[in-house]
């Protein structure tokens, strides 16, 4: 269960990308892309978020902003109440210094197979973080704790696992390699991006039991990114987590997993979660959206940025942008959620 | 959205579209299997979800339809394609220029990853140019129809044929690689993880709208994948892959309702879903064989709970469990008793009732 400490804190987020015009046409405009648009969220100790979205929602940029791979355009990213770019930028005077905050947010990628080194044995790619953690420990001492923690992921017999090279293991213990890795370094907040999405789906749920059985030994909080709202409900209902709907840099819904899942408030969750397949073989219906594909993240809609697609859309989602509303467990940029807005009278899009 | 209102044509299980008798993939000189002696039939007018985990020989039985296996694997056994109208091929027997003609025109496949099936450097228009003309059909007839097809998929079809790939999104080029498939009107439909790297809103879309093609063009399909709740919705029967071969095949409501096959309990239950609580989702121990290890008798004893003597010692044939239901279990019956279903209390009085019809 989440602590009460926040470890992480999002205010008001921008992450805009300049697509710079080419050479040759002088005159043209350069693109803003506007990945990430205006989130604050506070993430605590021992905390678990799932940010789920469609392809090109931000959920990833997001993630990596708030760990500090991404410098943000706007907005600032607190760690234990300190502005982790002033630090960057030594603007600030204070005994935290960059390489711990860079130790203490551990990263996780969907792809194993490419994040480690394919020329080192496990246990070389093992020792390097516990050298940067604990440069003292002598080598014997390294080796004890990498086979203590490789036969808790069930890489067993460990001392046989650790002399083989990556390529020499399967996905789903590529991946618990590299949560190893992650968690060596003794992280407040691991991302883990679609960690779990290149597995096969009878071993997905073992992976993330496994990462939350060692979320409690190793304290660590997790920013959980997937597009799968099934997997999204396991790993938050499992410790007490919370889920964002990201939709076009900005989070759309977010509040406690079940709340979300039984009771979702905005639209575009209510989309989710018709794409969530189940085995209860009804038939889903039609696609509940005005039109299947994600509008260009260049040119975004105005008003509020889903009117286009949302089957609930009115002439009032045109004129202006959704504030976040509170319902009762979630925070919802909709104005559905508030029975006396100008929406209930206005006309329905139908375009 | 406005849906088709096209009658239905129904599965025929009396009209088989492809027959496999005996379909083996050998590597190795023979020795090791990727294909496992694998006889099963595709309905006419039929979506069957081939369902498997990696290495399961799943992408092999989709290829083995078109005879299309990488070398230097080998394929033996029969493969007997029957056409609405004609005589049945043998496609093994065939020459390598007839096997081109009835690839895409009678049988059609799509892969994952549409990137990676166009060329990055032509439009997409000309690729349905191409191939319109390397098999002598009309350009203009053909394009028109391709025109009907992308709208029918939710693309514009301007912009998409007179795009290049890339300057597409990933589920865009996959609908247009599926137009792509269809421009030819072929009898089936042979798809293999169409849809497995696009974020799950989109994969859920294109089903739905393959589900309004398959009623639209009266096709039958094959759709190869390693998600089961993905296809539930979709496909009128299931073949669960094991090691090789599949170790059940039935209607989808019987698969997931009264599943008869140990393997496939294990992996209903294993998949995270919504319906189910989720104390009760719990992963397989173990992980498949590979091809060169496969385990003497029934080659999911060592994961499974119910194994005896016999399931060490010899392989089991497929018992017909009810009407168009069978296993490759020797205790399938137990296997209903002992792993009770996770999400069985969401499914109403069906999935008690027991099976046997």
């Amino acid at each position: 269960m989440p602590g009460d400490e926040v470890v992480l804190s999002l205010e008001d987020i921008e992450v805009h990308f300049e697509n710079k015009s080419s050479l040759l046409d002088f005159g043209g405009e350069s693109e803003t892309v506007r990945a990430v648009d205006g989130v604050s969220l506070d993430i605590y100790e021992r905390d678990v978020i799932a940010l789920v979205g469609e392809s090109g929602c931000g959920k990833t940029t997001l993630g990596k902003t708030s760990i500090g791979l991404q410098r943000p355009t706007g907005g600032s990213v607190k760690y234990r109440g300190e502005d982790i770019w002033d630090i960057r930028d030594g603007k600030v005077d204070t005994d935290t210094e960059w390489a711990d905050i860079r130790q203490s947010l551990q990263i996780i990628h969907q792809d194993p197979g490419a994040s480690l080194n394919p020329n080192r044995r496990l246990v070389s790619i093992l020792s390097e973080p516990l050298r940067q953690v604990n440069p003292n420990l002598s080598k014997q001492e390294k080796r004890e704790r990498i086979y203590a923690l490789l036969e808790r992921v069930g890489m067993t017999p460990a001392a046989d696992f650790a002399e083989r090279y990556p390529h020499q293991l399967s996905g789903g213990e590529q991946q618990r390699v590299a949560l190893c890795r992650a968690l060596l370094m003794n992280p407040d907040v691991i991302l883990a991006d679609e960690a779990i999405s290149a597995l096969d789906v009878s071993l997905r749920v073992e992976m993330m039991d496994l990462m939350l059985d060692l979320q409690e030994e190793f304290d660590t909080s997790y920013v959980f990114i997937s597009h799968d709202l099934s997997n999204a409900r396991y790993f938050t209902a499992h410790s007490g987590g919370r889920i964002g709907v990201m939709y076009l840099g900005q989070i759309a819904e977010i509040g406690p997993a079940e709340a979300m899942i039984q009771d979702p408030h905005h639209p575009y969750t209510n989309v989710l979660r018709w794409a969530t397949p189940d085995l209860s073989l009804q038939d889903a219906g039609e696609v509940p959206m005005r039109k299947i594909d994600i509008p260009d993240p260049v040119d975004p809609p105005k008003g509020c940025n889903f009117q286009t697609r949302c089957p609930e859309a009115r002439e009032a989602c045109r004129q202006a942008d959704p504030q976040s509303y509170h319902a009762e467990n979630q925070r919802v940029r909709c104005f559905r959620e508030d029975e006396d807005h100008e929406y209930w009278e206005s006309p329905e899009l139908t375009d | 959205m406005a849906s088709t209102t096209v009658e239905t044509r129904e599965p025929d299980s009396e009209d088989p579209v492809v027959e496999l008798r005996n379909a083996s993939v050998t590597y190795d000189d023979g020795n090791s299997y990727v294909l496992d002696h694998v006889s099963m039939d595709v309905h006419r007018h039929e979506v069957i979800g081939v369902i498997g985990e990696s290495g399961s020989g799943k992408s092999m039985l989709a290829e083995s339809m078109l005879d299309s296996i990488p070398d230097p694997g080998v394929l033996r056994g029969q493969v007997r394609y029957n056409p609405s109208e004609g005589e049945p091929i043998d496609v093994l027997d065939l020459t390598t220029e007839e096997l081109r003609q009835l690839r895409w025109e009678e049988i059609s496949m799509v892969f994952q990853g549409a990137m990676s099936s166009f060329n990055p450097t032509m439009r997409v228009g000309k690729h349905f140019e191409e191939t319109l003309s390397a098999h002598d059909a009309d350009i203009d007839e053909g394009l028109a129809f391709a025109r009907e097809l992308l709208q029918d998929l939710y693309l514009e079809p301007d912009r998409v044929l007179n795009s290049y790939p890339h300057e597409l999104s990933g589920g865009m080029q996959q609908r247009a690689l599926i137009a792509l498939s269809l421009v030819l009107e072929p009898e089936l439909l042979v798809m293999d993880e169409p849809t497995a790297a696009l974020d799950l809103l989109m994969q859920r879309s294109i089903l739905r709208l393959l589900r309004e093609l398959k009623e639209k063009y009266d096709l039958t399909m094959v759709f190869i994948t390693h998600d089961l709740p993905l296809i539930a919705a979709l496909a009128d029967r299931l073949a669960i892959m094991y090691a090789f071969h599949p170790v059940e095949i039935g209607r989808t409501e019987e698969i997931v309702q009264n599943a008869a096959h140990p393997y496939t309990r294990a992996l209903l239950n294993s998949t995270p879903n919504l319906d189910a609580p989720i104390e009760e989702m719990v992963p397989i121990p173990g992980s498949q064989p590979a091809p060169i290890n496969v385990p003497d008798g029934c080659a999911y004893h060592p994961r499974c709970p119910l194994a005896d003597e016999q399931c060490r010692s010899s392989k089991p044939d497929y018992v017909s469990v009810s009407d168009r239901h069978t296993s490759a279990c020797y205790h399938w019956d137990d296997a209903r008793d002992e792993i009770a279903l996770n999400y069985s209390e969401n499914l109403g009085d069906a999935a008690r009732s027991g099976g046997d019809e």
